[in-house]
């Protein structure tokens, strides 16, 4: 149980989920997805830097990242479907905790990019 | 072997000429960080001479160019961000997410330096008297100096440098003690920007060293930030030894909760302005008044959102609240709030016995709630800089305001309402120098000035923003006139 419950917790989730899945879709041959992974985590690292915003700092309950491991073994494409799946429940679900705009529309487009949308 | 850091005088890193030495520890896990030196007069007067000698040259180089060495410096921030980061965290014992944000302010404020060419230009009127035109001209004024606290060790001096430097002065920094490390790293990027030696210097040292900034008549002008009473003693002084001095001190912040507030957001917020930087802050919320009914829901929510509050490691993300800096803090703390226990507040949420697993030594103060506190209490009046909410009642709006303009302080004061018309009156009769409305932390950004009130600041002109530009140059004024034939 580790819980998502500060700015960093989440951002650094979601850098390390991009990164595991940039690999985890070399390794399955889709290139495309990995590069955009990749792409995601570079714009994740540079939001957690700017977006950080002291004044408004809260804390941030209700989520664990237990609930969004992924397993990147299985690079079937019915595996490839449920990590993208999970990542896109993931933005999506943590996304209105953030209550800086410029990281909220990061991880809601994230949603929606992993959504396929 | 632990380093023993030295000072950055004229592009060199030099020994400090004294004998003392002050360990520098991480707060949480105790461990020795770096031993500081304590810098005498002699250090103080190199630091001094080697300014002196470069700002003949710096004052020439054209403002562009100087604005041009801020770029850079944000860059090379920018790329050691995370280190930064680390560092203040390792220092200070603050939560990584404070320390990205405490970083991001301070590039603000190179971001605000970079734009000095714009700010220095002024203005002029041709024919003022006949064939006479009459101009201003913003002229660098020489050495300025910063005295700067352990709570913001890279923000705080930040606010100053950058701004300083760029309007053509050259300047001397001398960090707290307690909190050395995140100046010497920037002072090692700006050791990277090839500034002409002299530009900028870090003397490390305590009080030998901050008397002798503030004594030594080649410094034009010290910008402090600290406790009240050290402030005043600057502020004194300086100005006793013809300097132009800003000396931003101690607070203690009100905070009034109205019964039309949005009672969750604002609880959440006001979590976050009592106990973000586990307190020691100057924009803290130290004392939450609950008008009307609005006490008792302000009392109930908070009870129950501090209570879930993770307090641990900074560097460990998922703590929500890191240590207070030192031994010496913690036991004040605890001692005020057993004050205020005798003085008749009633305890709600204790921390004072807080461990935090695995970091057993560490200089924890749990979040702590003191409610049934008076205006005569100590924990009322005075600075706790910790992790301390006191709650105060008010049967009206009036009264709250009353009780918050009692305060001999006036850093910051904020309302939490969903009135216009409270908002209003409140910004208009508060004397407090950054007001809050359903904002917890009245920090204003780095173009804005930042200064408090009553004891909270001596001097004229604030840190940040115009007055900024105000305070590190001077106007010339230039009357001419040009015989025809």
């Amino acid at each position: 149980m580790t819980p998502l419950n500060t700015f960093g917790a989440i951002m650094t989730q979601a850098i390390g989920l991009e990164e595991g899945l940039a690999d985890y879709y070399e390794r399955a041959g889709n290139s495309d997805q990995a590069s955009a992974c990749a792409r995601r985590r570079q714009k994740m690292m540079r939001i957690r830097r700017e977006a950080v915003l002291e004044i408004t700092l809260e804390a941030i309950d209700g989520l664990d990242s237990d609930d969004y491991a992924l397993d990147l073994e299985d690079v079937s494409e019915s595996g490839q479907a449920l990590a993208a799946s999970t990542a896109a429940r993931f933005y999506r679900e943590v996304a209105p905790g953030m209550n800086v705009r410029q990281a909220r529309r990061a991880l809601e487009r994230a949603a929606r990019e992993h959504a396929g949308q | 072997m632990v380093e023993r850091l030295r000072n950055y005088i004229g592009g060199e890193w030099v020994e400090a000429g004294g004998r003392d030495w002050s360990p520098v520890h991480n707060p949480a896990t105790c461990e020795l960080l770096a031993e500081c030196p304590e810098s005498g007069a002699g250090d103080v007067d190199l630091a001094v001479q080697s300014a002196q000698e470069a700002f003949g040259e710096w004052r020439r180089t054209p403002v562009l160019e100087r604005a041009q060495f801020m770029h850079h410096f944000k860059n090379l921030v920018e790329d050691r961000f995370d280190d930064l980061a680390e560092v203040v965290v390792r220092e200070n014992g603050k939560t990584l997410d404070e320390a990205r944000g405490e970083v991001r302010r301070g590039i603000e404020s190179i971001d605000f330096g970079i734009g000095v060419p714009f700010m220095m230009r002024n203005d002029g009127v041709e024919d003022i008297s006949s064939g006479i035109d009459e101009t201003t001209v913003r002229q660098p004024v020489g050495v300025f100096a910063a005295i700067t606290p352990f709570n913001f060790p890279f923000m705080v001096p930040i606010w100053f440098l950058p701004t300083a430097i760029t309007c053509g002065n050259t300047f001397i920094l001398k960090p707290s003690p307690q909190t050395p490390l995140s100046m010497q790293l920037t002072c090692e990027l700006i050791d990277e920007l090839d500034l002409p030696e002299g530009v900028v210097n870090l003397v490390h040292g305590g009080v030998t060293s901050a008397q002798a900034i503030m004594e030594h008549p080649g410094i034009a002008g010290v910008s402090f930030v600290g406790s009240s009473p050290v402030a005043k003693i600057i502020y004194e002084t300086c100005t006793r030894n013809g300097k132009r001095v800003q000396a931003q001190g101690g607070a203690k912040n009100y905070i009034a909760v109205l019964p039309d507030a949005d009672m969750e957001s604002s609880v959440k917020n006001v979590l976050g302005a009592a106990y973000g930087c586990a307190g020691q802050r100057c924009l803290a919320a130290a004392v939450a008044v609950g008008v009307g009914d609005a006490y008792d829901r302000l009392r109930d929510e908070l009870v129950n959102q501090v209570a879930g509050l993770r307090v641990g490691y900074g560097l460990d993300e998922t703590s929500q609240m890191g240590t207070v800096v030192s031994a010496q803090a913690r036991e004040r703390i605890v001692n005020m709030i057993t004050e205020g226990e005798r003085e008749g507040a009633t305890i709600s949420l204790d921390g004072r016995d807080l461990q935090v697993e695995g970091y057993e030594d560490g200089m924890f103060v749990g979040p702590t709630i003191l409610e049934d506190v008076t205006p005569d209490m100590s924990v009322a009046r005075e600075e706790i800089f910790g992790p301390v909410l006191s709650l105060m009642r008010a049967d009206s709006y009036d009264e709250a305001v009353e009780l918050i303009n009692h305060s001999n302080y006036g850093n910051a004061a904020s309302i939490f309402t969903s009135s216009g018309a409270h908002a209003r009156d409140f910004k208009y009769r508060v004397n407090a120098g950054n007001i809050g409305v359903n904002i917890g932390v009245a920090a204003p950004s780095a173009s804005f000035p930042f200064g408090g009130q009553k004891d909270s600041f001596f001097g004229d002109l604030h840190g940040q923003g115009l007055d900024s530009i105000d305070f590190f140059t001077d106007r010339k004024v230039v009357i001419e006139r040009w015989f025809e034939g």
